[in-house]
């Protein structure tokens, strides 16, 4: 029972993880460049829909608002900042990433302020029974939505007309651009793709847990999650993501209190911490030493 | 004349590559453009297309200046191209690679657009089946990636995608280059097959002399940048000049 419990929870922040990471993996296979900054739209998109309900929209109308207003800072962002750069060094362009984190982190604390912020409820309170145990409707939607997402978002990247342009653009910028795609305005999609994503999940998280800067922290969680996956591939984001929120789930819900308890009977140690915050990293450490391309990802090469 | 480029000009650095370079194509015409390696032929081809600007002259097509349009807006004029080195979308299939050419022809309206969006991809797939992969013999492979093709069938892939955009002029860089002579003669005869059947205007740049002999209605030749003779292949052949600058005769 308890196992299932702890796979549900995992899986809900784990399919939220998911959908934040190929928002990276999108812009990454179309630009180059590893986006810092993701953690920033998951923050933005959170705080816009709360912004939205203080507006009198209902909480659901409010989350449907704030996905379109990432959307839109995302385009927004390619084409005011990120298409000046063309010709910058890719290691400058993913400083400008970080540099616009922390401006969102300013912005929303200067407007929101620093404390936690209960989050409007947007799915029906209440749980599910599942085989006897008791799942709250915010985990099962969670999970269910982002699935669904996801998926839905990787068959319009694999069988739509915009999707093929976007794979012809990841593919080779400069031979989709020859074959007469307007290449800049594919990357726009992307970034615009990207940051509607990271804001869904950032309502999402906001809804499990509460509304707080440190969701912008949550890109950090994202990177180890590419790595894993691979980060070119965008199926490896959606499997991966899936892993690592389990693997967190379990290290909190099990493993934590099993160390805890054999390390106050034998040691004066008290606690381990947030064990579950550090796994992640563990793994990428060892994922890059023995499959530095991730578990999807393909080996460079480079014709020389 | 459907396409007349007047005086175009570019350098990069302090190399001119092309110098006061002109052409006229009517519809429906096959015009070779011959000349030793670095002559321009390529840089040229890339003027019209938008791969390059130039910095002076004009290049009017049906009327419009191309000078200054992007290269995905020079293919909605209707005016497409192949590459003497196959672009390189190594992930996408065969299909994929057509469907681009395709989707690059813009210019719907709304309402066939919203048609084409009703139809779905299998109406646009089966219409690519029978005006490009078919007679191109790629249709058995249409599922294939690009990476695990010959040379040659990138190349007649590169035609296909050029054109499944139904273009009115055909841009053709070294189309049978690196092929077999069998493969040469077989995408010669669709060139000359597509624009007896869409009456459209080809320039088409080559080194092989039978082909450009025997598709070429009219033959420019280009050295150092700028064009030396114009002519028939007969007259091209028999120009004194010609055969110095290209041949290598004294």
């Amino acid at each position: 029972m308890l196992l299932l419990q702890i796979a549900t929870a995992g899986i809900a922040t784990g399919s939220v993880y998911a959908l934040i990471a190929i928002g990276i993996v999108l812009i990454y296979k179309c630009s180059g460049v590893v986006n810092f900054g993701q953690g920033g739209y998951v923050m933005l998109g959170a705080y816009a829909a709360y912004a939205l309900t203080r507006l009198g929209l209902s909480p659901q109308l409010a989350a449907a608002g704030a996905v379109l207003i990432l959307a839109a800072v995302g385009a927004l962002t390619e084409l005011l900042v990120l298409r000046r750069m063309l010709k910058a060094p890719v290691v400058a362009v993913m400083m400008v990433t970080l540099g616009l984190l922390i401006l969102f982190r300013a912005v929303c604390l200067a407007i929101f302020g620093p404390d936690q912020i209960a989050f409007p409820q947007i799915f029906p309170q209440g749980a599910v029974d599942i085989a006897g145990i008791f799942i709250t409707y915010n985990y099962v939607a969670a999970a269910v939505l982002s699935l669904v997402l996801s998926l839905a978002f990787l068959a319009f990247y694999r069988y739509t007309p915009m999707g093929l342009m976007q794979r012809a653009a990841a593919d080779n910028s400069r031979a989709a651009l020859a074959v007469g795609i307007h290449v800049s305005n594919q990357v726009s999609v992307a970034w615009a793709v990207s940051s509607a994503l990271a804001g869904l999940g950032g309502v999402l998280l906001a809804t499990l847990n509460s509304l707080s800067l440190t969701l912008s922290s949550i890109g950090l969680v994202a990177f180890p999650v590419i790595v894993l996956g691979g980060l070119t591939s965008l199926m490896g984001s959606l499997v991966a993501g899936l892993l690592l929120g389990m693997l967190e789930a379990f290290t909190d819900g099990l493993l934590t209190p099993a160390l805890e308890s054999f390390l106050r009977a034998h040691t004066s140690v008290y606690s381990v911490g947030a064990l579950q915050q550090v796994v992640p990293y563990m793994l990428v450490g060892a994922m890059l030493l023995v499959r530095p391309q991730g578990i999807f990802g393909q080996r460079g090469t480079e014709r020389v | 004349m459907a396409l007349a480029v007047r005086d175009v000009s570019i350098s990069f650095g302090g190399v001119v590559a092309v110098k006061g370079m002109g052409l006229d194509i009517s519809e429906g015409e096959i015009v070779g453009l011959i000349g030793p390696n670095g002559a321009g032929k390529t840089t040229f081809i890339n003027c019209i297309a938008g791969t390059y600007q130039p910095s002076s002259g004009t290049v009017a097509w049906q009327g419009r200046e191309l000078r200054g349009l992007a290269p995905h807006a020079v293919i909605r004029q209707g005016v497409a191209r192949t590459f003497q080195n196959v672009a390189s979308l190594h992930d996408l299939t065969v299909l994929d690679i057509v469907k681009l050419g395709a989707g690059a022809r813009g210019g719907a309206s709304p309402r066939d657009a919203a048609r084409a969006f009703v139809r779905g991809e299998a109406e646009l797939e089966a219409e690519l089946h029978e005006a490009v992969l078919g007679p191109l013999r790629l249709s058995p492979i249409a599922a294939q990636p690009i990476q695990t093709l010959s040379y040659g069938l990138r190349k007649a892939v590169d035609l296909a995608r050029a054109l499944a955009s139904r273009p009115r002029l055909l841009l053709l860089d070294e189309p049978v280059a690196g092929l077999t002579a069998q493969e040469g003669r077989q995408m010669a005869g669709v060139i000359r097959e597509v624009r007896d059947r869409t009456r459209c205007a080809v320039l088409m740049v080559e080194h092989k002399m039978d082909v450009v002999m025997s598709t070429c209605d009219r033959i420019a030749v280009m050295a150092a940048g700028a064009k030396i003779f114009e002519g028939t292949g007969a007259e091209v052949q028999a120009d004194p000049e010609v055969r110095r600058v290209y041949l290598g005769e004294p």
